[in-house]
């Protein structure tokens, strides 16, 4: 898609989430009596109202977003840094490549339990687990770009003298930056559903926990809730880092095939 | 999600035949796993070594379990892939083609569209129970959306440059759709369904540790929770295995259908 100077010119028109709220008042109209499945969205609000009034919904929130935000931070700087070293070596990248292979190609989820059995349940384990799953994007898209560098402009910094920190932070990180906010751009929607599902699992608190036990209390209103708030966590936190993104890279040069 | 934005630092590094010195990190890291955890330097209470983990590994292969497992999941997994592929293929094409449906849907779909996949699962046991749909549920939702969206990107672009030349040529709109728009579409939909390929298996196995109590998934937790480290790394080690062999599948099929569009390299869709 065409990379537009605004980054409103590319919202869609807001008449689109007609069906959508024409869906949702259908339902609240038309529910089904007394139906335990299918509870009317003014139920789910009112679920979500009294657990945020039990002091339930807080805690758990920020519990979700810090695990989130740390993970996410610390994946960013060990993918960002090691894809660096990696790239900029033609023997590291020989000799780990296929070790990284491999442990890219783990799905992030089996990780968690093999956390759990390793370090039991604690903080630690969820910070871990959404760091090691967020950091393989970052890391092998830095990795790759960097060692695809244009050899040219490596040339042009040894004629300039430049010493290896300043080809490193003039040369080396602006090339490889749209190919590192690629990798960050995956591995956002990946730690928050790695974070859901590490609550999910051990049911630690925070949102992914929260709605397990709703279900398992048969709260299905607040399973729905909990779900819209979910999602609305979702589209926040992407939309800011596609808004983060589109500022950053405001001077580079579009991506050959954008696709979002 | 874009479009194979993680595809491989294979490319970059490994088209010199075979790799010596990563066979031999790999094999080095193994030996110091396995002494480190026979000489006891390790203080993990369930960490296995490598060679436990290989006998753990064949004894489940030989009495069937691991292979009645990899099938449920695997199963599961292509039912909703290809569920997924259907309707994204569906939706991609409707919002692709019409401009009306673009301005009345497109904000719904970029409001459905972030939503995480694993959401749904609570959802989907409350109402489907422990049972495959409840597994499906959660592996055609996230699923969908990266062959919509590379189908309905592919038609946009697609159409702007070819449809004038239907036009021209006094095509009927289906034999536009046929003749143009969908040989032209193909390989970036093809893309798409690759990436669903790997959402789909990742989400099969989420959906069995939680939702569905078989296969794979369901075979890592219960191992992780009978303290059978050895036995779960194994199946940690089949469903890497799966995901490998899935895309190299695609990988090769697309070559084979398409055989201009996937050459050597090119396989970033």
């Amino acid at each position: 898609m065409a990379k537009t100077t605004s980054i409103f010119a590319k919202l869609p028109p807001l008449r689109g989430l007609l069906p959508l709220i024409l869906f949702l008042i259908a339902w609240q109209l038309l529910q089904p009596r007394q139906s335990p499945y299918f509870p009317p969205p003014s139920a789910w609000w009112t679920s979500v109202l009294t657990l945020l009034r039990d002091g339930r919904l807080m805690p758990a929130l920020g519990s979700t977003l810090l695990t989130f935000g740390a993970g996410l931070s610390a994946a960013t700087l060990c993918g960002g840094a090691i894809g660096l070293l990696i790239g900029l070596s033609r023997r590291a990248s020989r000799t780990l490549g296929p070790l990284l292979e491999f442990c890219r190609s783990l799905p992030p989820p089996v990780v968690v339990p093999m956390a759990v059995l390793l370090l039991g349940y604690s903080q630690s384990l969820k910070l871990l687990v959404v760091t090691w799953a967020a950091a393989w994007p970052i890391l092998l898209n830095t990795a790759s770009a960097t060692s695809q560098i244009e050899p040219l402009l490596l040339s042009v910094a040894r004629t300039y003298r430049l010493t290896s920190t300043d080809t490193v932070r003039k040369i080396v990180i602006p090339a490889v930056l749209p190919a590192f906010m690629l990798g960050m751009r995956v591995a956002v929607p990946l730690a928050i559903i790695v974070t859901l599902l590490v609550e999910m699992l051990t049911l630690m608190p925070g949102v992914g926990s929260l709605i397990v036990t709703a279900q398992r209390e048969y709260h299905s209103a607040e399973v729905y809730g909990l779900l819209v708030l979910i999602g609305l966590l979702g589209f926040v936190l992407n939309n800011a880092f596609i808004v983060i993104e589109a500022k950053l890279l405001r001077r580079w040069p579009p991506r050959a095939h954008e696709i979002t | 999600m874009p479009v194979g934005a993680c595809s491989g630092i294979r490319q970059a590094i490994g088209r010199r035949g075979f790799n010596l010195p990563g066979a031999i990190t790999c094999f080095a890291v193994l030996a110091v796993w396995e002494v480190a955890v026979r000489g006891g330097a390790v203080t993990f209470d369930y960490l296995p070594a490598p060679s436990a983990i290989a006998v753990a590994l064949a004894r489940l292969v030989l009495s069937g379990q691991m292979f009645a497992d990899t099938v449920h999941t695997l199963s599961s997994a292509l039912i909703g892939w290809s569920a997924a592929c259907l309707l994204g293929i569906g939706l991609g094409l409707l919002l692709g083609i019409s401009s009306g449906a673009r301005t009345y849907g497109m904000a719904t779909v970029e409001v459905l569209r972030p939503m995480p996949g694993i959401a749904f699962l609570p959802l989907a046991v409350l109402l489907f129970n422990f049972s495959l749909q409840t597994e499906l549920v959660v592996i055609v939702y996230p699923s969908l959306w990266p062959v919509a969206m590379n189908t309905m990107g592919s038609v946009m672009d697609v159409g702007a440059r070819l449809h004038d030349v239907g036009r021209t040529l006094r095509l009927s709109r289906w034999r536009i759709l046929a003749k143009i728009l969908a040989p032209a579409a193909a390989p970036m939909i093809l893309a798409g369904c690759r990436v669903s390929m790997g959402t789909a298996l990742v989400m099969a196995v989420i959906a069995e540790m939680i939702g569905n109590p078989h296969g794979l998934g369901y075979a890592i937790v219960r191992e992780e929770l009978a303290f059978q480290p050895a036995d779960m790394f194994a199946y940690i080690i089949v469903v890497g295995v799966l995901g490998i062999a899935l895309n190299a599948a695609l990988v090769a099929l697309s070559r084979r259908a398409m055989p201009g569009h996937f050459g050597r390299g090119s396989d970033r869709g």
